[in-house]
């Protein structure tokens, strides 16, 4: 679905931001990429997005062609300041920018908005203008506005970063719908493992430092400490005493609830 | 720098978004707001059409009756369309103030060596209700009509798409502009004091406009990105579909159609 191929990307100062970044997501995958604050996961997004040109290297989309452009509707990249997304009049605008600029059809959006928008609790935010609105708001303004086109691919970044627990809860559900591709970029270890079953870390060199199955890289201490990283809050409590520490919260309740029956 | 520059970002930016943001005036029900966007458009650029053409003051103020008219059946708060309308023609009768002494024509008042004519004074009359009746019917268009509509307004009467995509990404980056301003002040104020006078705050303005330009070098590329995101490099095409032009579009698009070709007989038949 998306293939990079040693993308490298320096910007202006100098800096390389990644660098011979191998990575395939295949279709219905679900990829959280970690990483220290600065090591280059946003850049990466970016450069998987098309919306950056790499300094070397090649991004392959669908198995057709290497122009992002072109396949725009089927790749959905959200930025990770809310405020980067939202420039329309009013927060339905933004919601159908999307969806309009790529010619989908009006009634289709029409259904997929008022869906995505009750799911949100957005509905009485439509017509107000986004400066308007939290800090929140906007970013379940911006997750809406990437979800209102339907892409095969979406590559998040920090989705969730200012949304309260309710709508956290709300934005996973959707995204666990989602049918196609989802890459999550986060520095938290303890979202990775809710969004995505493989997990890769960039280094702080902006390389690919480890790249497998959730399990595997969120319980490798050794390879998370080496990269700014600390394992998630559930296997950190549960590794000194259990050889299969749960990823989750969710997953230690669970496990705690059994162990005490 | 708390002072002078802080309030004066947070007006702009005020100013701008109560001036840009139709969400309230364009949701009341009135004449513009009934209308085809298309009809709304064409008719607007018509009458300033007009007022560009005419060199009669009689005509003119016709023409700055008529926008009155047409802010009072669109719901439009006279006393908001006022204060929208009026900062710029104030500031252009500043600028052609002096033409008042400079045309040659009959003396009215003289002092001092100077003296103000007729036609000096009709030329700045003409000037400034000129500029008045094109930013009125500006604002009244904006308040009237949601941006969204206009843009789909502009793409339907084949307006070429470059001059669309100027308009739209004008816009859109305007307000992200000054609220990269704002943000930046905010910043800055909420680690200083309030204790430097007029000469500090310009001293510390100089020193924020570097890093003012940076920012929003910066934030104009990471909007830009977002846009492409989601097929901003394609050519603006909102979702508003232009209803049939009605009978009522026809009266409006007829009225405007009168009032130019009216303004340029009177300027260029004998």
């Amino acid at each position: 679905m998306i293939d990079a191929r040693g993308l490298t990307h320096r910007y202006p100062d100098g800096t390389e931001a990644i660098s011979g970044v191998d990575l395939s997501i295949d279709a219905g995958e679900r990829v959280a990429v970690v990483g220290a604050n600065g090591s280059g996961k946003s850049t990466l997004g970016l450069a998987l997005g098309g919306l950056i040109d790499p300094t070397a290297g090649t991004v392959e989309y669908f198995g057709e062609t290497t122009d992002a452009e072109a396949v725009r509707e089927r790749l959905g990249v959200l930025l990770q300041d809310p405020e980067d997304y939202l420039f329309n009049p009013t927060v339905r605008e933004d919601v159908e920018y999307g969806p309009a600029q790529l010619g989908l059809d009006r009634e289709a959006t029409d259904r997929r908005v008022e869906r995505i928008a009750a799911a949100l609790g957005l509905e009485d935010l439509l017509d107000r203008p986004p400066f308007r609105l939290s800090g929140g708001e906007k970013q379940r303004a911006a997750v809406a506005s990437v979800l209102s086109f339907a892409p095969d691919a979406l590559l998040l970044d920090e989705p969730l970063g200012a949304v309260d627990a309710r709508y956290r809860e709300r934005i996973l559900d959707l995204l666990a719908d989602h049918d196609g591709a989802t890459v999550v970029f986060t520095p938290s270890t303890d979202l990775a493992p809710v969004v995505a079953d493989r997990v890769v870390v960039v280094a702080r060199d902006g390389s690919i430092a480890a790249d497998g199955p959730a399990r595997e890289v969120l319980t490798d201490r050794a390879l998370l400490d080496a990269h700014g990283l600390v394992p998630p809050v559930a296997v950190r409590l549960f590794e000194e005493i259990d050889d299969d520490p749960p990823l989750t919260v969710e997953a230690a309740r669970r496990r705690l609830a059994d162990d005490s029956r | 720098m708390t002072g002078v520059l802080a309030r004066s970002a947070e007006s702009v930016v005020g100013a701008l978004r109560r001036f840009f943001v139709a969400d309230r005036v364009a949701a009341r029900d009135g004449l513009l707001q009934r209308r085809d966007p298309r009809a709304s458009l064409l008719t607007v650029a018509g009458l300033a059409l007009a007022a560009m053409l005419t060199r009669t003051l009689g005509v003119l103020a016709l023409l700055a009756g008529a926008t009155l008219a047409l802010a009072w059946l669109s719901a439009v708060p006279s006393r908001r369309l006022l204060a929208r309308s009026a900062p710029v023609p104030l500031a252009s009768a500043l600028v052609v103030l002096p033409q008042a002494a400079l045309r040659p024509g009959t003396s009215l008042v003289a002092a001092g060596g100077f003296a103000i004519t007729d036609a000096g004074v009709a030329y700045v009359a003409l000037f400034t209700l000129r500029v008045w009746v094109g930013v009125a019917l500006l604002s009244i268009l904006v308040m009237t009509t949601r941006f969204g509509a206009l843009v789909a307004a502009m793409r339907a009467l084949r307006v070429p798409v470059v001059l669309v995509w100027v308009v739209a990404v004008t816009y859109r980056y305007l307000f992200l502009f000054f609220d990269e301003l704002r943000r930046l002040v905010l910043a800055r104020n909420s680690r200083t004091t309030d204790s430097g006078g007029v000469g500090d705050g310009w001293r510390d303005a100089r020193h924020l406009a570097g890093t003012f330009l940076l920012r929003t070098l910066d934030r104009g590329e990471r909007v830009g990105r977002g846009m492409r995101a989601r097929g901003g490099a394609r050519p603006p095409s909102p979702f508003e579909r232009s209803r049939r032009l009605d009978a009522g579009d026809g009266a409006l698009l007829a009225v405007a159609a009168v009032a130019v070709v009216g303004a340029g007989v009177m300027r260029w038949l004998p």
